[in-house]
């Protein structure tokens, strides 16, 4: 039954979604850019969930962790599979440098006075402070780049500068993702080595997964059959690490690196063939990692006006920097750090991976600050954009 | 067929790998996902080595979940096996589906009231034969032989009913495999499907009789309302599904092998739920369909034989995993006579009942009706929850028949489409 409910209100909350009326902006602007960026399945995920309407109780969201380690599996294996580490490899030293300064910044800026304040106002020990400081650095370092594709595939902005910030915002996913690795590393286990291996298992398991899968779908012409493979390729591999009880993104990045850097021809196909799941995987999973928000966090509400804040100069002034570093190889808009506050679903994976292999309340607090953060960052956002975008003479000229 | 033999020997060895890491580890994860992954990539290159031999793909599957599952190499958790009874549901209404959509009037017209004069007499000859055998086996059965004669002929009634069921998914899947096509296909197919529709009905009322003969009152009208409801009520939700789906093809009309998929998960679930019969809502949400707008009916198909491999592969991997060989050693004479003497009977009476207009009926009929699986399973499951006292004991007892008839029905089914001479080839990897 509860396997029906959780189909039902995601299937509701997909025609809801995709309703003309909800998506007008000029009608809701606010709900039509959650609608859009599928941050609103996230806020229905928290009104159903346990933390609030109790509609899906605990015992329901916990019988649902297989499918949560799917979406995070999936989540990873698209994400490896764009971190080609030949093609990172080839772009210019200035573009990484770039990248690096926007995403550290933002890091710093939040990680720093939160585990000041994490360990002032909770008695928190000093790792655990550091730690859980740390983690919500990461997620603040993640931004989407989903407002500068939008932006010049709409013509508002030149194409050069919408796909340098995009690329800007896919390099930073490295940083979120050796930070959940390191934070793994400290919690996940008795102690630090413990954590080593474990984090090691999960890049071994993923990789010998890809190379699997690349061997597997090397001789497959039907798209159907290719399409089957894939699908239990991600499953296996995310289901294997939630068996063993490591991390299932952290083993789906490793899962795509490796398919992409062995996988030849059918690489694309592939791609192609998981493009079609991305956007169902990636809105079943907001709208799970929603029911885990505990609502009545008091904690996560008064950390959550200084995480959105730190986070917000953080990319202003890191974007700022990284328009300076890569202004020799990249076409970047002139207030590029106000591009960069789009927040994306990343950041809720970080967390909701920590809150799943480290159960316990500072995890949980991260978890809902990092959550509600991602919402009003998205609306953050689309008013911050619109610092970026030219008058519409200066598109058009750029265009011709 | 090398190479895929290579690939299933390289997945059976990383879930070896895994196991082995997993002991290291102390304590499991859910295993839910790992099961779902291993036995659709396991199932998938196991119907390629079983095609390469000569099997049905479906034997493939089977088998493969037998080997990696829990009662054999134990590479795959019981729990995670147990976790995919979701699928189960998905799995038996997306091939109701299909077959909804090969109902035609005209079809029905043409064969309907030989198919069901056909299908009572199979259906009486082999209840008559199995009921015999297992009254007398009443003295060696041990859950049979201390009751009265009432109960114990009640209880024969009952598991006869349940020992009678066809499989509807298992032929319907060889069907689609071997893109068969013709009367004697049409005959086989409609013959499974109305003896399902016999075999509810007989259980809900042997059930009914085996509850009196315990004492619990026979309640003959809640017997007969519940019967019409899984029926009729069956029915009116397939309509109605059908409609949503035209609507949704006429004005939506995108990603729809996802939609069925999504439409048919929640018509199991919800017609589980309902105490509906999930394959009669699918296969009468099908029909209407097809003989509302053919060309809908066609699309609806084509839809689900791109999506179907998938979940016909992990769903019968997952019956394979799920089947228990040790209940054949323990019961595994008594299931063995059963399923000897069942054969026989549906051997005899095909040959006698079955129209001579046609004599490959004659011949080659009994063959497909051998197969057991989802129905059987869920009924024998039924019995097990509602009757506590013997109900476990005559589960194990239809588990080892349904093993043995898994194995052996897809392969004889598969045979009997091709001595027909209505299979037209094996090239389409979208099907089961």
């Amino acid at each position: 039954m509860q396997a029906l409910l959780v189909f039902l209100a995601i299937a509701a909350l997909s025609v809801l979604a995709s309703s003309r009326t909800l998506l007008d902006p000029s009608r809701l602007p606010g709900v039509a850019q959650l609608a859009a960026s599928g941050l609103l399945f996230l806020i229905f995920g928290a009104i159903l969930g346990p933390g609030l309407a109790g509609v899906l109780t605990l015992e329901d969201v916990q019988g649902l962790r297989p499918v949560v380690a799917l979406g995070l599996g999936t989540a990873g294996v698209i994400l490896g599979l764009n971190l080609d580490p030949r093609l990172v490899r080839l772009l210019p030293r200035p573009v990484i440098s770039a990248a690096l300064a926007h995403a550290g910044v933002a890091f710093l800026f939040v990680a720093v006075p939160l585990a000041v304040a994490l360990l002032l106002t909770t008695g928190l020990p000093l790792p655990a402070a550091v730690g859980g400081a740390a983690l919500l650095g990461a997620a603040a370092s993640l931004s989407s780049g989903h407002f500068a594709v939008l932006g010049y595939r709409s013509g508002r902005m030149e194409r050069a500068r919408g796909l340098a910030v995009a690329l800007l915002t896919m390099l930073d996913d490295g940083v979120g993702l050796m930070v959940l690795a390191l934070a793994l590393v400290l919690g996940a286990a008795a102690s630090p080595a413990e954590g080593v291996g474990l984090v090691s298992l999960a890049l071994l398991l993923g990789m010998v997964c890809g190379a699997l899968i690349a061997f597997l779908t090397y001789s497959l012409k039907d798209p159907a059959e290719l399409t089957a493979v894939m699908l239990g390729g991600v499953a296996l591999v995310s289901g294997a690490a939630a068996y063993l009880r490591v991390s299932a993104l952290l083993a789906g990045v490793a899962c795509g690196a490796t398919l992409a850097l062995v996988g030849g021809r059918a690489v694309e196909q592939v791609s192609r063939a998981l493009g079609r799941f991305e956007r169902p995987t990636y809105l079943i999973l907001v709208f799970l990692a929603g029911c885990y928000v505990q609502a009545r966090d008091v904690d996560a509400w008064v950390l959550l006006p200084g995480y959105v804040a730190l986070r917000f100069l953080g990319k202003v002034l890191g974007g700022s920097l990284a328009r300076r570093f890569a202004s020799s190889a990249l076409e970047l808009p002139a207030r590029l750090g106000y591009a960069l506050i789009a927040q994306g679903g990343l950041a809720v994976c970080l967390v909701v991976q920590y809150l799943l292999l480290v159960p316990g309340a500072l995890s949980q607090h991260i978890f809902d600050v990092v959550a509600l953060g991602a919402v009003f960052n998205e609306m953050l956002a689309s008013r911050a954009f619109r610092q970026v975008l030219e008058p519409p003479r200066a598109a058009t000229e750029g265009a011709t | 067929m090398s190479g895929a033999i290579i690939r299933l020997g390289l997945l059976v060895a990383m879930l070896a790998g895994i196991a082995q890491v997993q002991v290291w580890r102390q304590g499991e994860g859910t295993s839910v996902m790992l099961a779902a992954g291993a036995l659709l990539l396991c199932g998938l290159f196991a119907g390629k080595v079983a095609k390469g031999v000569g099997l049905p793909r479906l034997t493939g599957y089977l088998l493969v979940g037998v080997v990696v599952g829990p009662y054999a190499l134990g590479f795959i958790p019981f729990d995670g096996v147990k976790g995919l009874e979701l699928l189960k549901g998905l799995a038996v209404s997306l091939i109701a589906l299909v077959a909804g959509t090969e109902l035609h009037l005209g079809l029905i017209r043409r064969v309907g009231t030989q198919v069901a004069l056909l299908c009572a007499a199979v259906c009486g000859v082999t209840f008559g034969v199995c009921f015999a055998a297992i009254f007398a086996l009443k003295p060696v059965l041990p859950f049979l032989a201390p009751m009265t004669l009432p109960q114990a002929l009640a209880v024969s009634a009952l598991i006869s009913t349940v020992v009678v069921s066809f499989s509807p998914t298992v032929t319907i899947a060889i069907v689609q495999e071997t893109s068969a096509r013709g009367s004697f296909t049409e005959f086989l197919m409609a013959l499974v499907i109305i003896g399902d529709l016999f075999v509810m009905v007989a259980f809900a009322l042997a059930a009914g009789l085996t509850r009196a003969s315990f004492g619990g009152g026979l309640d003959v009208q809640g017997l007969l309302s519940g019967v019409v409801w899984e029926l009729f009520g069956s029915v009116v939700v397939g309509a109605l599904l059908a409609v949503a789906m035209l609507v949704y093809m006429r004005r939506v009309n995108r990603e729809l092998p996802l939609f069925l998929v999504g439409l048919c998960f929640a018509a199991a679930e919800g017609g589980a739920w309902l105490h509906l019969s999930p394959l009669l809502v699918s296969l009468s949400a099908g029909a209407i369909i097809a003989n509302l707008d053919e060309r809908e009916g066609q699309r609806i198909h084509h839809a689900i034989q791109l999506a179907g491999l998938p979940v016909f592969a992990l769903f019968f991997a997952a019956a394979g995993a799920g089947l228990k060989l040790a209940t054949l050693v323990t019961v595994g004479p008594a299931a063995l006579l059963l399923v000897a003497v069942r054969a026989v009977a549906i051997h005899q009476s095909c040959r006698r009942f079955a129209p001579p207009e046609d004599p490959r009926l004659r011949r080659f009929l009994w063959m497909g009706l051998i197969s057991q699986a989802g129905v059987t399973f869920g009924l024998a499951a039924l019995i097990s929850r509602t009757f506590p006292g013997f109900g476990p004991q005559v589960e194990v007892l239809i588990v080892a028949m349904i093993t043995t008839h898994e194995l052996v029905g897809p392969v004889l089914t598969r045979r009997a489409l091709e001595r027909s001479g209505e299979v037209r080839g094996d090239e389409r990897p979208q099907t089961a």
